[in-house]
């Protein structure tokens, strides 16, 4: 986006001006299901890149106050290591390597289950740090920023735009369109009480098969966003579901995907490096309801029974700079 | 080579090939069959074979090919080194086409022809024993093994991408198989989108590949005197045996039909694809066209050389002879239920019709 390289000069300069200085800052950012694909993508030039399709939970979100203030940083609370570390390097980009502050992190996205607990904080502490600067850091500057802080993030300070982003690189490779077609998503949480550290764990060392097979899988994506189809989609996020079966197992993985398809699912989802999975339905349908009832008894029935439901176009603002 | 070597890789310095003219052009020629035209569809598979051996240094830069082939992969092979500067030894035998001859030496190509058979084996033994003695006089070079060789198949991922991309959910997937490479790699991407996609394998008789006794054939690029590890037999759940004049006359059809001009395998192809599109309506189909029709103006293109081959009627069966067992194909158009099994399987189910007989015996 050739805006960001502008935003990111001039919020250089008001960051160290100064005179834009608020009191407090605010972030504030969604998290995510975990992904509709992920896996190894060439770019343009046939370069391989890993890269994920983040399918967008507004229904839970990290919030960051940022009170700045000369000397240390002082972070609460004290073990959002990543959200500091965060902080730190975003005043650092904005020339304030002098100036500490207070940050306060909220979450209310579960930790562990693979829906963007950490880099919900860690973009919702940018975009505290720079609110309090008067600086506006647009998507990629936010991106860089967070794989600085913890390696791999997700694209959630992207918000709805449907793109193919490299997690480790903090760049875009495709922009894929507005939005994803709205599904209705059943959520499942696999491993109740374990969880992932979803940070710690090694990149998935996928085959040369699997390398390839990524290829039909951006290509179906691709249509299934510009048409607006949602059971295409489904085919998709089974199909890279089924190969994180691999590399990830997610306990019961055959059993949910057979509810799902009993159910009159379009597919399921998961997070590729956490423990949720989800049962994706067409919110215009208007068996939907139903379905996702049915899904929701059978699972617990099985002994998972689902968390929560939501749809991906509820009316809801969920760009909060 | 680990994934993330591979990823590390800097870009092969031998980028230059033909990407454009290795996708094929999409044609609707029903409401529910779809065509897929490749100029040359073998460019494809050859490229991705050079590319993961120059990556993995298999190939060197400068380095020589050695491969044996009479049709459209040496071709690509050609096309290819010509522009990345690699040797190529072609080992064919007496049967290639004239034409194809002298664009491969304009190619730069060294062409070992063998000029007799084996009593045992016969040519294609003959020639697998000069590529290994053209492989042992060019020490460090590399084969490329269509049959064989796994990037063959996996390199048709773009195939299905590109159809992924353009016609989203297909229900019928119907192809030749030679090498197996183009059929069992894109029905398998496409199937891992897809686990209900139905795939129709088109063999000829006297091919080997799914199950028939060895012999003559006239219909080249399909079909087979050995069984390629590169044909994953349960990626099928029916074949079909199309003869070289019901394959001539189809191919005769689609350029009257729909104005496309293409050669004798994508007209088997067509023939097989347009039955079943026809007996399926509301099932879309999509059909591989492996190569243009330039080099088959003297012989599918020429209605003497057509009226001149033995048996022919210039009549095309409107369905194909369904049979119990592979065994039981004769010369012309026959269809049978693979059912996903594997050669073994297929050849170990004994045939119903020989066991009824012994019954009735
Ligand atoms: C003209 C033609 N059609 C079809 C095929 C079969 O393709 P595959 O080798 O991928 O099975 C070939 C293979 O050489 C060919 O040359």
């Amino acid at each position: 986006m050739p805006g960001d390289v502008i935003s990111r000069f001039a919020s250089v300069r008001l960051g160290t001006r100064g005179n834009q200085r608020k009191e407090r800052g605010f972030g504030r950012v969604n998290g995510h299901h975990g992904e509709i694909l992920q896996g190894i993508f060439p770019d343009d030039a046939g370069r391989l890149h890993r890269g994920l399709v983040t399918l967008p939970c507004d229904i839970v979100s990290s919030t960051a106050v940022f009170r700045p203030a000369p000397g240390i940083l002082v972070t609460v609370p004290d073990d959002k290591l990543k959200a500091a570390e965060a902080a730190r390097l975003t005043l650092d980009s904005l020339g304030l390597h002098d100036q500490g502050g207070h940050l306060t992190v909220e979450s209310t996205i579960p930790v562990g289950l693979g829906m963007g607990s950490s880099t919900a904080d860690v973009v919702a502490a940018i975009r505290a740090v720079a609110d309090a600067h008067g600086a506006t850091l647009g998507a990629d500057e936010v991106a860089r920023l967070a794989v600085r802080a913890e390696t791999a993030s997700d694209s959630i300070m992207h918000g709805d735009l449907a793109i193919l982003f490299a997690q480790r690189e903090g760049i875009v490779l495709e922009h894929l369109g507005p939005a994803l077609p709205p599904l209705e998503v059943l959520s499942v949480n696999t491993a109740p009480g374990t969880g992932v550290d979803t940070v710690k764990q090694p990149p998935a060392d996928y085959d040369d098969w699997e390398v390839q097979a990524f290829r039909p899988l951006r290509g179906m994506l691709r249509r299934a966003i510009r048409t607006g189809d949602a059971a295409l989609l489904g085919r998709v996020a089974t199909a890279s579901a089924r190969i994180s079966q691999r590399h990830l197992p997610k306990p019961a993985f055959e059993e949910i995907n057979a509810i799902a398809a009993s159910a009159g699912a379009l597919g399921i989802q998961v997070a590729h490096s956490g423990t949720v999975v989800g049962l994706l339905f067409d919110p215009r349908n208007p068996a939907t309801t139903r379905r996702i009832a049915e899904a929701a008894a059978r699972l617990e029935a099985f002994g998972l029974p689902p968390a929560f439901h939501f749809r991906t176009d509820a009316a809801e603002v969920r760009h909060v700079a | 080579m680990s994934l993330e070597m591979t990823m590390s890789q800097p870009l092969s310095r031998e980028t230059r090939g033909f990407p454009d003219y290795e996708l094929p052009r999409l044609v609707r020629l029903a409401d529910n069959l779809h065509g897929a035209a490749f100029f040359l569809m073998k460019l494809l598979p050859a490229r991705h074979m050079l590319d993961r051996a120059a990556a993995d240094g298999r190939l060197k830069p400068g380095g020589t090919i050695c491969e044996t082939t009479s049709g459209t992969f040496g071709l690509a092979l050609a096309m290819l080194a010509a522009v990345r500067g690699y040797k190529l030894i072609l080992v064919s035998d007496p049967a290639i086409d004239e034409h194809l001859h002298k664009r491969l030496l304009e190619l730069g190509v060294t062409l070992e022809i063998v000029e007799k058979p084996y009593e045992v084996g016969g040519f294609q033994t003959a020639r697998l024993d000069r590529l290994r003695a053209a492989l042992e006089a060019n020490p460090g070079s590399f084969c490329p093994s269509q049959y064989g060789n796994a990037d063959n198949p996996r390199a048709y991922a773009e195939v299905a991408e590109q159809i992924a991309e353009r016609l989203g959910h297909v229900d019928c997937l119907v192809g030749t198989v030679g090498s197996g490479g183009s059929m069992s790699g894109i029905a398998r991407f496409l199937r891992h989108l897809n686990p209900d996609l139905h795939v129709i394998g088109v063999d000829t008789p006297n091919s080997v590949v799914f199950g028939q006794p060895d012999g003559k054939r006239l219909l080249r690029g399909l079909g087979n005197s050995l069984v390629p590890p590169n044909v994953d037999h349960r990626q099928f759940d029916e074949i079909h045996w199309v003869g070289a004049a019901e394959a001539f006359l189809a191919t005769r059809r689609l350029h009257q039909h729909h104005a496309l001009y293409q050669g004798g395998t994508s007209g088997a192809a067509y023939l097989v694809a347009d039955w079943w599109a026809r007996t399926h309506p509301d099932r879309k189909v999509m059909t591989l066209f492996p190569d243009e029709g330039h080099r088959y103006v003297a012989s599918i293109y020429n209605d003497d050389w057509l009226a001149a081959l033995p048996g022919w009627t210039g009549l095309l069966p409107e369905a194909p002879q369904p049979v119990a067992h592979p065994s039981d194909v004769r010369s012309s158009w026959s269809s049978y239920r693979w059912d996903r099994r594997t050669l073994d399987e297929v050849l170990a189910a004994a045939n119903p019709v020989a066991r009824d007989l012994a019954e009735a015996a």
